[in-house]
């Protein structure tokens, strides 16, 4: 039998002071899609370091078509065919589809670039990807992120590629658009090319994967099982414990309305949403990806001006265009991209988590013991791994950034919480805390705003649920009532609904 | 839920790893430097056994880096929002000249002062409002800033020195307790008063930067402009008030470089933005901003006063100075950790 792909053995990484590997062994073969599933710190991203040549790593072997690779050397890892696309779209909005593609190798002739080439071989890449509509001479800023993704892919095609690395590609993707990138995906296997694949929805992995491997706290815990191992299965191998309970009991009862907004209207987003939130509920706000609820959260928190409508806390209207007002008056925001928009990344937790109620440690100066110690309660409370306030947020996973968030509003106890997408990019452990957090928090009384693309945990969690299409709040349904079904119906346009549901199935 | 508790042991290994990773991480640079400092004392007293090493001479070299120390400390400030000042220099001039013609043919220290500092802060303002309001980039607001300062300077006077002798109260040797070149020249237990001056900026600098509210925000609105506004930092009043601050120490710099040299000169100052970057640079205040030290930036002058000392001494002439002086500097940068880099 031929030799596997890829075959890792032994592999150990450590960094001073932490063991993120301790031994990890996987094969991927030819044709397959290997699906890469763990917590957030179980050593995925290191392990796919490794393989594409980024981190060199501590002990063990990884091998190639049989051929050991050549470690820490990511051009090497390249020039062997294996591509990586990583988590965040790392493409430059100012280049154009086929100077993306060609980035650092562009083909030349004599010392000048060979624009038609580049061109005409972009256009080739892309119909074999089946998106010959992308234009190559469009700007990548231009496109959607979907189509933004078939770029990189792209890209990665334009070396000679063996083994593909997806780093949760489906992450910034709507349902609609995760099928097409099936799509790619398997031409790619039929074509040979290995696809490791990384994603912590779990019925993704049963719909493109072939095997799982699974690893726990930088371990194997079980390789090659098939994608239709039970979800209690998965997660028990995960927290090497008794299955979860993914979502906790939906809250129940609801207040007053603390939240209350009125004929928000920022065009071209958002063209007018009315919504009212009650203290202990959690309204969700569902809708495909670019349906305006993003730009929705931003307004309502003051980050970008409304052409009209206001925004009134308690029943008192607020100024617009002022977050500093908006969190006086109570109101906390976890932004959709926690590394770019949520977070220092090199600051400690504690500092991170102050930030919005510096004034309450000032006595003249800040006492920055009490600010410690005060971070140090909220981070314990939501659990935050490492348990240590001074860690700096960047070597943080990105669930337990997303607490880091989280702990900040709860130091603030604040009374209207605005979640963006909270759990992209967390595993599922990591998300059955934070659902447990979140419904907490509407216990006591907290009025919870939750966006998500993934309709399964707003029907989960949602008291309410309001779909957003095309700028427009078009459906409201009690959560208990909710089928993700019916959300996504009334979230993909009349005109071509019918198609994208039959599609989606 | 507990699926993730750390056991207690790998806890206190945590707290072993953190003291390693904050002596590797951003307060190596400043014991480095602690260090450059006392080779560099070292050095001079070897090569220069009978002028380094003396008390004349550390007086001296302290007079002169105060004056550059304080345009340092406000450096670091607007440094750590991610900005840069190129203006400084020509503001001490500016400042010096505007002050001066205020007390032409008579006034008093006060006036001098005031007039000084106030000039100088108006400046920065209008450096303030043109960044946080205007949305200039601070590398162009203020190198407009430098030309338009120094214009300003050359014209106040027709190009001409202002002598503030008469501000003396005093002889040169002893000037009176608070007259204006008792700031430049006066000492206390043999401390010179710009010393203690330059001391005290460091101290509230220093204080400011970490143990207040504002620069918190300082140095949030560098590390990340969005985080900051979503966490309810006001990001253009606090990205207004460094360049209002750094103009307002150009103002004291201008005072105390006055005060040394008993007049006030348009050509004064000139490549002082250079010294100032410099040395908040080599103290290891992130040019990317979110990472600032008001110690790294007070070893730094002291390395460059060092350094310029020692050159001195060694008769090596003022353009060798330059060059070793931008040499230093790119390494500085070059040395700091990548994602600290612009």
């Amino acid at each position: 039998m031929a030799a596997p792909t890829l075959a890792v053995r032994g592999l150990v990484k450590e960094y001073p002071g932490v063991r993120a590997l301790s031994g990890v062994d996987f094969e991927v073969q030819r044709g397959e899609v290997h699906c890469l599933l763990g917590p957030n710190g179980a050593g995925k991203s290191t392990l796919i370091k490794c393989v594409a040549g980024a981190v060199a790593p501590t002990a063990g072997e990884i091998l190639l078509d049989g051929e050991p690779l050549p470690v820490g050397n990511p051009a090497a890892s390249l020039r062997r065919g294996v591509a990586t696309i990583y988590q965040e779209l790392d493409l430059v909005e100012q280049l154009t589809v086929a100077q993306s593609v060609f980035l650092a190798h562009e083909p030349r002739r004599g010392p000048f670039l060979d624009l038609e080439r580049m061109r005409r071989d972009a256009a080739a890449l892309l119909t074999r990807l089946g998106h010959e509509s992308i234009d190559p001479r469009k700007r990548v800023g231009e496109l959607r992120p979907a189509a933004q993704q078939i770029v990189s892919i792209a890209r990665a095609l334009s070396h000679d590629v063996r083994l593909l690395i997806m780093d949760e590609p489906s992450a910034i993707l709507d349902d609609g658009e995760i099928e097409t990138l099936f799509e790619v995906v398997r031409r790619l296997t039929a074509d040979g090319v290995a696809v490791i694949y990384i994603s912590h929805r779990l019925d993704e992995i049963r719909r493109i994967g072939d095997r799982v491997t699974v690893l726990s706290d930088g371990r194997t815990a079980a390789t090659g099982l098939p994608a239709d191992t039970s979800t209690d299965r998965l997660v028990e191998l995960m927290v090497g414990g008794a299955p979860q309970q993914l979502y906790p009991d939906r809250p129940r009862t609801a207040g007053d309305v603390v939240l209350d907004v009125r004929e928000l209207r920022r065009l071209p987003a958002v063209r007018s949403v009315s919504l009212q939130v009650r203290a202990g509920e959690v309204l969700g706000l569902g809708g495909l990806v670019g349906s305006g609820r993003t730009e929705l959260l931003r307004m309502i928190y003051g980050l970008d001006r409304p052409d009209a409508g206001e925004v009134r806390i308690d029943g008192r209207v607020q100024p617009p265009g002022r977050p500093d007002r908006m969190i006086a008056a109570g109101l906390g925001l976890a932004p959709e991209d926690r590394k770019s928009q949520g977070l220092l990344l090199g600051w400690s937790q504690t500092k991170n988590v102050s930030l919005a109620d510096l004034t309450r440690f000032e006595r003249g100066l800040l006492n920055v013991r009490a600010e410690r110690a005060a971070a140090r309660d909220q981070l314990r409370r939501l659990q935050t791994v490492p348990d240590d306030p001074d860690r700096i947020v960047r070597e943080l996973s990105g669930g337990n950034q997303q607490k880091v968030v989280l702990a900040r509003w709860l130091l603030h106890r604040c009374r209207v919480l605005l979640l963006d997408e909270p759990t992209r990019g967390v595993d599922v452990a990591t998300k059955a805390e934070l659902y447990r957090v979140i419904v907490d928090l509407a216990a006591a009384g907290v009025a919870v705003l939750v966006v998500s693309s993934e309709l399964g945990e707003l029907v989960g969690i949602c008291s309410r649920i309001v779909v957003m299409r095309e700028g427009e709040a078009v459906f409201e349904v009690d959560g208990e009532r909710a089928s993700e079904r019916e959300l996504l119906r009334h979230a993909v346009a009349p005109t071509d609904s019918a198609d994208l549901i039959e599609e989606v199935r | 839920m507990t699926t993730s508790v750390e056991p207690p042991e790998e806890r206190e290994a945590g707290t072993g790893a953190l003291l390693r990773r904050r002596v590797a991480g951003l307060q190596l640079q400043e014991y480095a430097l602690v260090l450059v400092v006392i080779a560099l004392f070292v050095a001079g007293s070897i090569l220069k056994p009978d002028t380094f090493p003396t008390w004349d001479n550390v007086r001296n070299m302290l007079t002169q880096a105060s004056v550059v120390g304080v345009l340092a400390i406000g450096m670091t400030f607007v440094i750590a929002t991610a900005g840069i000042d190129l203006s400084v220099g020509s503001m001490v001039a500016a400042a010096g000249m505007f002050g001066g013609i205020l007390v032409d043919p008579e006034g008093s220290t006060l006036v001098f002062i005031l007039g000084a500092v106030g000039f100088a802060t108006l400046l920065g303002s209008v450096n303030a409002i043109a960044i946080a309001y205007g949305r200039v980039v601070p590398f162009i607001a203020t190198l407009a800033m430098f030309s338009i300062a120094r214009g300003v300077a050359l014209l106040l006077n027709d190009k001409l020195p202002v002598g503030l002798l008469d501000l003396n109260g005093g002889s040169f040797g002893d000037p009176a307790p608070f007259s204006l070149l008792w700031f430049g020249t006066g000492r206390i237990a043999g401390i010179p008063i710009s010393v203690f001056v330059f001391l005290g900026i460091v101290i509230a600098g220093w204080l400011v930067l970490n143990r207040t509210r504002y620069g918190r925000y300082v140095v949030a609105v560098g590390g990340n402009r969005e985080a900051a506004r979503i966490a309810g930092v006001p990001v253009r009043r606090t990205i207004l008030s460094v360049y209002v601050m750094s103009g307002l120490l150009a103002g004291v710099a201008a005072v105390l470089l006055c005060a040394r040299l008993g007049s006030a000169s348009p050509v004064s100052g000139n490549l002082y933005e250079l010294d100032a970057i410099g040395a908040v640079v080599i103290g290891g205040t992130s040019l990317a901003g979110g990472r600032a030290t008001i110690g790294g930036t007070f070893l730094g002058v002291l390395t460059f006063a060092l350094i310029f000392s020692l050159m001195t001494q060694l008769d090596l002439s003022t353009e060798v100075q330059q060059v070793v002086k931008g040499a230093i500097v790119l390494g500085a940068v070059l040395l700091q950790r990548p994602e600290a880099r612009l």
